[in-house]
């Protein structure tokens, strides 16, 4: 026993020589390399304990990634309907689908009396004939029209109006008098079908923006539990370092890298759910786009979207991270 | 004036429960204490105290010359590292290798790796442990890993070092070899207070001891006083 012990009786001298004499600048410059080192141990152990639990951080990558995509996919199709109306906003031409006992005579008098009109810009008229043949060459109904014993088509006037107010709400007078005119079976002013489709848009933005709201919390519920197990399976380590005078920033450090890492990694994942998504709508979605005559395309995100979405998933996990350790740990507080 | 001075503290618990009475003392540089007493004397309250996991119900504490009266809440930590602490139950953490866990003091005080591989091999030296520094806590005997919780309360060098019950989990031969230890802090110039309630032991060691029972400093025995009941027989 006490040849044990007498050699390191000599050593506490050698430990006592070894006292703190560093110099205050190079003590300064110590301090701030191992700030740096421990902020680069915490940012590889985090990710190091996320890899050793596969199961769980999947799990929780993946709720996280999904509560993510959903608004930027609704987002994503918002702004492709927005793109889709704005080719719209020049379809303000009237349409005036005649009576079908109005002949051609009277459709073109009609179309001379609608076209002296002062606010009237100009009048098309597109006879039952010319309407059967575009119909023919653009509906691939050519076999079935075949059938058809006599054109059912009526006379059509395209009216368009002189500048109408983009901003007016509802039909300008025009439209209401065409209407009621004897000769006129129905009007159909694009313009009114605009209005509504932007009413559908602004309540389908606002429903992403409830969306995203609801689900970015979900997002930070998930990251915050995962988190929040993660502080309890490690209370021993944490009260340990309290106990040998660890701070707050000290216990926190690992836990806020691991709500990082979270938010990178399920901003990845959702980025690639969202490629998924685009990938498997491309055909059908290709179908549709070209019925529309290439006159618009459908985008997917940008490059500065994706990176929002990261920014977004990284600031979440982030701060996910910090509520939980704000909530599990009571920092060294004495009772 | 002492590195440790208590002047007429008490402690009572929520529950209502007097674990600590009017206690009154002092510890001066490099001076080494046992505090003992029967299990539920408050030993290990008197020790929370000290180390600043608890604050007292009156009376104040001055440790190292800080007033724990006074300090506030964000200083705590930084008032904590000055105290070395060592627990019956060593308290490693068992994922970390021997030198890691050593290390944890200094890396939480903000010390450079390079400084800290340094002041690590120098604590791990003295606890005769040098050879292990790579291996993990669980391969390691009871006493080694005692040793190694010495080594991470000596490695910053705190001026005041508190056990409690270090050797409650060891054997009489290795219990004699780590109190030996824990004296050679004291020649140093560190400030010891060890609780522990092996009284053949603490009589061995002929160092100052503080009696508690019932929360009251019932004897203050120093050496070259006479002893008090069998002490002769040490």
């Amino acid at each position: 026993m006490n040849r044990r012990v007498a050699p390191l009786a000599v050593k506490a001298d050698k430990l006592a020589a070894s006292a703190p004499v560093a110099r205050a600048p190079k003590r300064e410059r110590g301090r701030a390399r191992a700030w740096r080192e421990h902020h680069a141990r915490s940012f590889r152990a985090s990710l190091r304990r996320l890899a050793a639990r596969p199961g769980a951080t999947a799990l929780t990558l993946l709720v996280m990634s999904l509560a993510l995509c959903l608004p930027f996919l609704l987002w994503l199709l918002l702004d492709n309907a927005r793109a889709l109306g704005g080719h719209l906003d020049d379809a303000r031409g009237v349409g005036v689908f005649l009576k079908p006992e109005v002949d051609a005579a009277a459709a073109k008098s009609f179309a001379d009396r609608v076209r002296a009109r002062a606010d009237v810009a100009d009048v098309a008229i597109r006879t039952p004939e010319e309407g059967l043949a575009e119909f023919r060459s653009q509906s691939g109904f050519a076999d079935a029209l075949k059938v058809l014993q006599s054109n059912p088509l009526p006379t059509v006037l395209i009216v368009t109006p002189k500048a109408i107010a983009a901003s007016a709400r509802g039909a300008p007078p025009l439209v209401d008098e065409l209407a009621h005119d004897k000769h006129v079976d129905q009007v159909q002013y694009d313009a009114l079908w605009r209005q509504r489709l932007d009413a559908i848009l602004a309540f389908t933005a606002r429903l992403a923006g409830v969306l995203a709201i609801l689900l970015g919390l979900a997002a930070l519920l998930v990251v915050g539990n995962a988190v929040r197990s993660d502080i309890v399976g490690r209370a021993e380590e944490i009260s340990v370092m309290q106990l040998l005078g660890a701070g707050r920033a000290f216990v926190r450090r690992p836990f806020l890298y691991t709500g990082l890492w979270y938010g990178a990694l399920a901003g990845l994942l959702a980025l690639l759910l969202i490629g998924g998504v685009e990938i498997a709508l491309a055909g059908p979605l290709g179908q549709l786009t070209s019925s529309y005559g290439e006159r618009f395309a459908i985008h997917g995100l940008s490059i500065a979207q994706a990176l929002a979405l990261l920014g977004v998933s990284i600031a979440l996990g982030w701060l996910g991270a910090w509520i939980a350790t704000a909530r599990q740990l009571s920092f060294g507080r004495l009772r | 004036m002492g590195v440790i001075r208590l002047e007429q503290v008490s402690k009572k618990y929520p529950s209502g429960q007097e674990a600590l009475t009017d206690l009154s003392f002092e510890l001066a540089a490099g001076e080494m204490a046992f505090v003992a007493g029967h299990s539920g004397a408050g030993k290990s309250t008197l020790l929370r105290l000290v180390a600043l996991m608890d604050k007292p119900t009156r009376g104040q504490i001055t440790v190292n010359g800080h007033d724990f009266g006074k300090i506030k809440p964000r200083h705590v930590p930084r008032v904590r590292r000055s105290v070395g602490m060592v627990f019956q139950d060593h308290r490693l953490l068992m994922d970390r290798s021997v030198f890691d866990n050593v290390a944890l003091p200094l890396e939480i005080a903000g010390c450079s790796r390079e400084e800290t591989g340094k002041r690590v091999r120098a604590a791990l030296d003295k606890v005769g442990l040098l050879a292990r520094e790579a291996s993990l806590p669980a391969t390691l005997s009871a006493g080694e890993q005692q040793r190694v919780g010495i080594a991470r309360a000596i490695v910053g060098k705190p001026p005041v070092l508190i056990a409690d019950e270090p050797t409650g989990n060891l054997d009489p031969m290795l219990s004699v070899e780590i109190m030996k230890l824990f004296a050679e802090f004291g020649q140093v110039g560190t400030t010891v207070l060890i609780a522990s309630h092996d009284l053949s032991l603490i009589k061995r060691m002929n160092k100052r001891v503080l009696v508690l029972d019932h929360g009251k400093l019932i004897d203050d025995f120093r050496p070259g006083a006479p002893a008090p009941q069998t002490g002769a027989q040490a």
